[in-house]
């Protein structure tokens, strides 16, 4: 097994979670076992594919470690580096390299399967040239990515993304990091509600699918957004005793801390909080991790492509639909009461940072 | 002026006697006496004591950055009496071949960051495996490789972060796009900065830039100013 993988295997917050509450999250444990199983058969058939400089990064289900029969493959070769005409051969051969390795193309003039350049993802942050791609690419980067391999240039560009949201933060020279970054939070919660129109906007454009996006809408998009909130809200809550008196030389604890968050899946990133608070939360958790188990199971099985097949005009009468929406509600309600009604700082973090 | 001080390599390559000669002028303290190269380190052992270093408050000695095994032994058998003088030596990790060769140096060792070309000794987690093999040895850090392998020094900042009680030498240059040295340019500069504060000011700063012998007291002034030493040091230089 590789070091990379051994990571990826070492006993994880939902695992630590589940032990706790007794629980038994079956789909939720095969997912991730897929997932790694995935990774590995990755890691062996792109060897030496890759050129330097550059990392294969996977995003969506696989860096959630929530592999499912219907995941496809959501990827791109990062380059952090010297250009060279080469880099657009290694994007065809591991395009034709994936195909022999029987993976699911990703959309072709989508957002991935394609080489992206670190520049606009670092300094591309806003403004008109800040596109809906560029947008994606580096918000998915940071709340739900893994690269496959040598990861210096991953390392590199996660890191620069990071520093950029959390230096620009600090306006005054007194100004300390170790606070919510609300550059970065706001970034997250723009990309949450673009997530949202787009969904309405491809509703009209699209006829199939409505199902399916709506059921992903409601959990594992929704997933990302909780887990980004509270890897921002973990700026404040976690350095509370370096809070007094530090300044902006103390950037790079902050993104390092914050890189350790981006090397987690958004699962793990909820039961780790839930883990601090557990007498707490563990109601909410049961719930929330329930209802996810349940989702991720629907998605492993027939149901998926009964979904992927509904439309809207049938869906209110259908039993897998209203089974959909149940768990989607079970989820909500869950992070309702933790983001709302705990008794953790999560209530007034959302209050002060979460809406205006 | 004490705490900086050229690599002989950055001046005249294998020439140490040349570049020496070079820096006789400069109110350095520090000298690194540098043998990249293996065919470069027989001649420096040889010339080491007919060498003008006594007025140098700090030397080091920068072991081949690359050598088989079966010439590991005798590297090592050169070197240690270098550094039963109290000099450093420094030894890029991905050259060592068996770690308990280079034991006996103690904190006379250091291993230094590499750049992003290696395979190992980039990162912390890359470094870790290393000192824990070589527990006594120090740590050189070269800022230019770490800037490299992470331009946000986030790496930087960590590497002083779990190896700042071990350090002993810092190099200071910038890399080109083919991981050459080169002279520090203003962006070189303001990111050194951010972590200068983590190298205090009594470890050696060795530059490492390669410089013609008109560009030696700019890079010396680059190099403090790098490094958050600039006004009363570059004072020195200037005078």
């Amino acid at each position: 097994m590789s070091e990379q993988l051994a990571l990826l295997n070492a006993p994880s917050e939902v695992v630590q979670l589940r032990e706790r509450l007794g629980a038994d999250w079956p789909s939720i444990t095969k997912a991730r076992a897929d997932a790694l199983t995935v990774i590995d058969r990755l890691q062996a058939g792109l060897g030496g594919h890759v050129p330097p400089d550059t990392s294969f990064v996977v995003y969506g289900s696989l860096a959630r470690r929530e592999f499912t029969a219907g995941s496809d493959l959501d990827w791109t070769l990062l380059l952090d580096g010297p250009s060279d005409p080469a880099h657009r051969e290694a994007e065809i051969l591991l395009r034709r390299r994936l195909e022999e390795l029987e993976f699911k193309e990703p959309n072709p003039v989508g957002t991935f399967g394609r080489l992206t350049v670190s520049h606009d993802l670092i300094h591309k942050i806003g403004g008109e040239d800040d596109t809906n791609r560029n947008t994606t690419q580096r918000i998915l980067l940071l709340l739900e990515s893994i690269p496959i391999g040598d990861a210096p240039a991953y390392t590199g560009v996660v890191r620069n993304v990071l520093r950029r949201y959390i230096e620009e933060d600090l306006l005054g020279p007194g100004d300390s990091p170790y606070r919510v970054p609300r550059f970065l939070q706001n970034d997250v919660a723009r990309y949450w509600r673009t997530m949202t129109v787009d969904f309405a906007h491809k509703r009209r454009l699209r006829g199939s699918g409505w199902a399916l996006r709506t059921a992903k809408l409601r959990m594992s998009r929704k997933l990302i957004y909780a887990a980004g909130l509270l890897s921002c809200f973990s700026c404040e809550t976690e350095f509370v005793a370096q809070a007094r008196g530090s300044g902006r030389a103390d950037t790079p604890l902050v993104v390092g801390h914050l890189e350790a968050l981006v090397r987690k899946t958004p699962l793990d990133i909820v039961a780790r909080f839930v883990l601090q608070y557990f007498g707490e939360l563990s109601g909410c958790a049961r719930d929330l991790f329930g209802a996810y188990d349940a989702f991720l199971s629907m998605l492993n099985d027939a149901r998926r492509e009964h979904l992927d097949g509904l439309s809207a005009d049938v869906a209110g009468e259908d039993p897998v639909y209203e089974e959909a929406r149940a768990m989607g509600q079970r989820f909500q309600d869950a992070l309702t009461r933790m983001f709302f009604e705990s008794d953790t700082p999560l209530p007034e973090l959302t209050k002060r940072y979460g809406v205006f | 002026m004490e705490t900086i001080g050229f690599s002989t390599g950055s001046l005249a390559r294998a020439d140490v006697h040349a570049a020496l000669a070079l820096l006789h002028d400069y109110p350095t303290g520090c000298v690194e006496l540098s043998a990249l190269r293996m065919h470069e380190l027989a001649p420096l052992l040889r010339s080491l004591p007919n060498l003008p270093i006594k007025d140098y408050r700090y030397i080091s000695v920068h072991a081949p950055s690359a050598f088989t095994a079966a010439e590991e032994r005798e590297i090592a058998a050169g070197l240690l009496p270098v550094a039963a003088r109290g000099w450093l030596i420094v030894l890029h990790p991905d050259a060592i071949h068996d770690f308990s060769v280079w034991r006996a140096f103690g904190d006379r060792l250091a291993i230094e960051n590499m750049d992003r070309r290696k395979p190992v000794g980039r990162t912390v987690e890359e470094l870790r495996p290393v000192f824990a093999r070589l527990p006594h040895a120090s740590f050189c850090f070269d800022v230019a490789h770490a800037r490299q392998c992470d331009t946000s020094m986030t790496e930087a900042f960590r590497l002083l972060d779990s190896f700042g009680d071990r350090l002993a030498e810092v190099h200071v240059s910038e890399l080109d796009a083919n991981s050459r040295h080169i002279r520090l340019s203003r962006t070189a500069i303001r990111a050194s900065l951010e972590i200068a504060r983590l190298v205090p000011v009594d470890v050696p700063i060795i530059v490492e830039a390669p410089v013609r012998p008109h560009e030696i007291e700019d890079e010396l002034m680059a190099s403090l100013q790098a490094m958050g030493r600039s006004s009363s040091s570059a004072r020195q230089v200037a005078a």
